[in-house]
Parts: structure tokens; C-alpha cells; sequence
């Protein structure tokens, strides 16, 4: 086994990882940002739809719905009539962004709702409208609220980039899997190994970034004392 | 396209793997409990050296995907275990283990980092002055732990618990890519013999969702029988 070769052809097919990180964290995002506005707004029906989302993308394995992504979406484009395109890159970013999006609603919602009643009060009896109040008084001080967890759903968004492999994306773990076969099976737990420092590292770089965030914006920390983050894995 | 008519037969196939899924997830549940409560008491008392390990171990366990723990324990473990049982003289062959049990260290020792997390959360919420109060009543250290502070750690960790106990269960469908066969893994095999993937897929999936809502359902009964409101 010779690291010198095996590692800059593992980092080569880094960009598809980061491409599909990153595309997941910003669809995801918005798709959180959007359940979260129906769910606290109460809107009927609306919110209902929101709730059934995220406890399917919270209680279904993230490899289940990888693959449900995969083999739905082909259905879901035929419908509209539209010539094919789901390749296994598609269809893991969109199985991600689902995932994320839902578990990400999870953590926006309580710091939504951990910004103190009398803040919503006074923003309202200002005549603030909906977005106003978001944007200007209850949105930066949740965003405060919601760093730690924003920062635990990013780095279980990268452990389960790992999963793509399995819906046939040619991504980090499966150019190792590559690489591990043409030395014929020989260094597969060193293989691993690398990998598995390739993958703390992304996490560390993640992880330093939200941090910068969080002492960067202490300003906006509420006198009232933060909702802890539960630590829970999320596969 | 979708064809309903295989969702009875599919249920049923699926449905024989469930079991098997929850006597698993319940033996590393009960596994990284342990374990966690371990690291947790460790760091509750700052015990030194030890501390600074079971940090080191957690950051790493944290910071690694379970598939890629699943891998290396695959390939890593047997190996381990011959040397080991080699130093006390027994004659095993590691590559004998079978496949469920490398699955169920790999993920205890990838829980049991963060079962860590939750019992020291639960030991934190605990209010110091009862500890004081019990040893002015004369309690030893050990009956201030069993008889004033488990019984109100126990509650307070009960919904992270259940949390821990959906984890592992999801955690578990990682499993076949070592050929532990799971509900997740099921809906694979069954949808391999008739082809009907997507089909299968979402008996799986509505299979989780109701065992999530059981499970937090069970939680929130069991919390709210249990706590002492003050």
C-alpha cells in the first residue's frame, strides 16, 4: 500500500462529496426553512404535511431514504413528463436535502421557540409583520440558539454523504472501494482508516467554521440561558 | 409503475425481520448504556487521566462515520480477537465470528460515545444541595447514588433515551453492508426476488415511522408516569 498514491487519488474524488454537501446543506436549508415556517404558523393541513415530513426524515434510515429517493424520483419526473435524468448523483442530492431539510426543521423550530415570548409580543405590538419580525428581531437572535445544533446537523449531513456510495454515486468511499480491489483486498482496514481521518478532518473544518459563527455572534446570545443541543447521532 | 398488489406480500416478508432488529437494538442499547454511563461517571467525577481518554474517544467516535466503524470492525475485529484469545492460549479462529456480533461492537462503541453525552447531561441536571441534604441524613456515598440520585437520572434521561434507541435502530440498517440482515436489509432481499424496489422500500419506511412513533409515544407515557413535578 503506498499513501502517496492512494491518498490524492481519494482526495480526486473529493469535489463530488463537497458538491453534494453542499447542495444538500443549501436545498436543505430552504426545505427546512419552509417546514418550519408552516409548522409554527400552525397553517392547516400545511403543517400537518410539515410534521409527516420530518418524522419521515427523522425516523427512516438516511440509506432507506437514499434509496427511496432513488428509485421514486424516476416516478415522480415521469409524471410531469419529463425526459429522465435522475442519475445516482441526482438522486443523492435530493434523498440528502430531504433528509437534511427535516432534521434541520428540527433544530430551527425550538430555537424558534426558545426566543422569549415577550420579544414575539413587542415585535408584534410594533406592528411588525411576519417576515419583519423574523428578519429583525426573533431571526437573529434564534440564529444564536440554533448554531450548536446547525453545526451537529452538518456534520451528520457529511457522515451520511458516505452512504451515496450505495445508490451508485462514485464518491470518496467508493473510489476507496476502487482503489481497496486493484490491490486486491489486501489493506482494506488501512484503507478504512484513511478514510475515516479524511472524514474527521471534513468534520473538524465544519465544526471550526459554525464555532467562528457562534463566538462571532455572542452579541446576539438572549439573557435567557440556550436550549442544550442533544448530541444524538443521526444515520 | 407501482403496483399495489405486492404491498400485502412485501409487508409480510418485511415485517419477519422486525424482531430481529429489536432484540438487536436493544442488546446495544443496553451495551452503550453501560458503557456511556461509564465514560459519563468519569467525567462526573473528573477522575484524571481516564478523563482526558474518554474525551480523546469521544471526539473520535463522533467525528467518524458508523459505516466506516462498521468496515474497519468488519476487517479490523477478527484479527483482534485471535490475537487476543491467542495471549491467553485458546485456540479460536476470529474469522469465525459471525457477522451480527461485529456488527453490535461496532455500534456500541460507536453509541456509546454519545450515551456518554446523555447520561452526563442527565447527571448534570441533578441538584447537588439533595446530595447534601442525604449525607446530613447520614447517607453513605453509595446510598446517595442508588436511592436519591438514579432514580431522578433515570427520568431526566428518558427522552433522550428513546431518542438513542431510534438511533440505533436506523443505525442497524447500515448493517448490510456486512450482510446482517435487518428490516432495511429485508426490504432489500424481498425486493430483489419481484423486482418491485420502491415498493418494498416504503413498506420499510412506513414500518420505521410507526416503530418511531411507538417508541417516543412509550417514552412520553413512561416519563410522565414516573416524574416527581416540582
Amino acid at each position: 500500500m503506498d499513501l502517496s498514491i492512494m491518498i490524492p487519488e481519494l482526495l480526486k474524488a473529493l469535489p463530488l462529496t463537497l458538491a453534494i454537501t453542499f447542495t444538500a446543506m443549501i436545498a436543505g436549508l430552504l426545505l427546512a426553512l419552509i417546514a418550519t415556517t408552516f409548522r409554527v404558523r400552525r397553517i392547516p393541513v400545511l403543517s400537518q404535511l410539515a410534521d409527516l415530513y420530518v418524522s419521515y426524515a427523522r425516523s427512516v434510515p438516511v440509506v432507506l431514504q437514499l434509496f427511496v429517493a432513488f428509485y421514486g424520483l424516476p416516478l415522480v419526473v415521469a409524471l410531469f413528463e419529463v425526459e429522465d435524468f435522475v442519475s445516482p448523483n441526482v438522486a443523492a442530492i435530493v434523498g440528502l436535502s430531504l433528509y437534511h431539510g427535516g432534521y434541520l426543521s428540527e433544530v430551527l423550530r425550538p430555537a424558534y421557540l426558545a426566543v422569549e415570548r415577550g420579544q414575539h409580543d413587542a415585535a408584534d405590538s410594533l406592528g411588525y409583520t411576519f417576515l419583519q419580525k423574523i428578519l429583525r428581531v426573533v431571526g437573529p437572535q434564534a440564529v444564536h440558539i440554533a448554531l450548536p445544533g446547525y453545526g451537529n446537523s452538518i456534520i451528520y449531513l457529511i457522515h451520511n454523504v458516505a452512504l451515496v456510495m450505495y445508490i451508485g454515486a462514485a464518491d470518496v468511499m467508493a473510489t476507496a472501494h476502487l482503489v481497496m480491489e486493484r490491490d486486491y483486498n489486501q489493506y482494506q482496514f488501512e484503507t478504512y482508516l484513511v478514510l475515516a481521518v479524511i472524514y474527521s478532518l471534513l468534520c473538524l473544518v465544519a465544526w471550526m467554521v459554525v464555532r467562528f459563527f457562534e463566538t462571532r455572534n455572542a452579541k446576539f446570545a438572549p439573557n435567557t440561558a440556550l436550549a442544550k443541543a442533544t448530541m444524538m447521532a443521526s444515520v | 409503475m407501482f403496483d399495489s398488489e405486492v404491498l400485502l406480500p412485501d409487508l409480510w416478508d418485511i415485517l419477519g425481520a422486525v424482531p430481529v432488529t429489536l432484540a438487536m437494538a436493544l442488546g446495544i442499547f443496553v451495551f452503550s448504556t453501560i458503557v456511556g454511563s461509564l465514560f459519563a461517571m468519569v467525567e462526573y467525577r473528573r477522575v484524571p487521566l481516564l478523563r482526558e481518554l474518554v474525551v480523546a474517544y469521544k471526539v473520535v467516535f463522533k467525528g467518524v462515520p458508523m459505516v466506516i466503524v462498521i468496515f474497519l470492525a468488519y476487517y479490523g475485529l477478527p484479527p483482534t480477537l485471535q490475537f487476543l484469545t491467542s495471549l491467553v492460549g485458546i485456540d479460536y479462529n476470529g474469522h469465525s465470528t459471525p457477522n451480527w456480533i461485529t456488527l453490535i461492537v461496532a455500534l456500541t462503541a460507536c453509541v456509546a460515545a454519545f450515551q456518554a453525552e446523555v447520561v452526563k447531561g442527565a447527571l448534570n441536571s441533578f441538584d447537588n444541595g439533595q446530595a447534601d441534604a442525604a449525607y446530613s441524613l447520614g447517607y453513605k456515598r453509595s446510598q446517595v447514588f442508588r436511592r436519591v440520585m438514579l432514580p431522578q437520572v433515570i427520568v431526566a434521561a428518558i427522552p433522550d433515551l428513546a431518542n438513542s434507541i431510534m438511533v440505533i435502530m436506523k443505525a442497524l440498517s447500515l448493517g448490510f453492508a456486512i450482510e446482517v440482515v435487518d428490516i432495511f436489509a429485508q426490504s432489500q432481499l424481498t425486493a430483489a426476488l419481484n423486482f418491485y424496489y420502491l415498493e418494498a422500500f416504503l413498506i420499510a419506511v412506513v414500518i420505521y415511522m410507526v416503530i418511531a412513533y411507538l417508541v417516543t409515544y412509550a417514552a412520553d407515557r413512561m416519563e410522565r408516569a414516573l416524574r416527581v413535578w416540582a
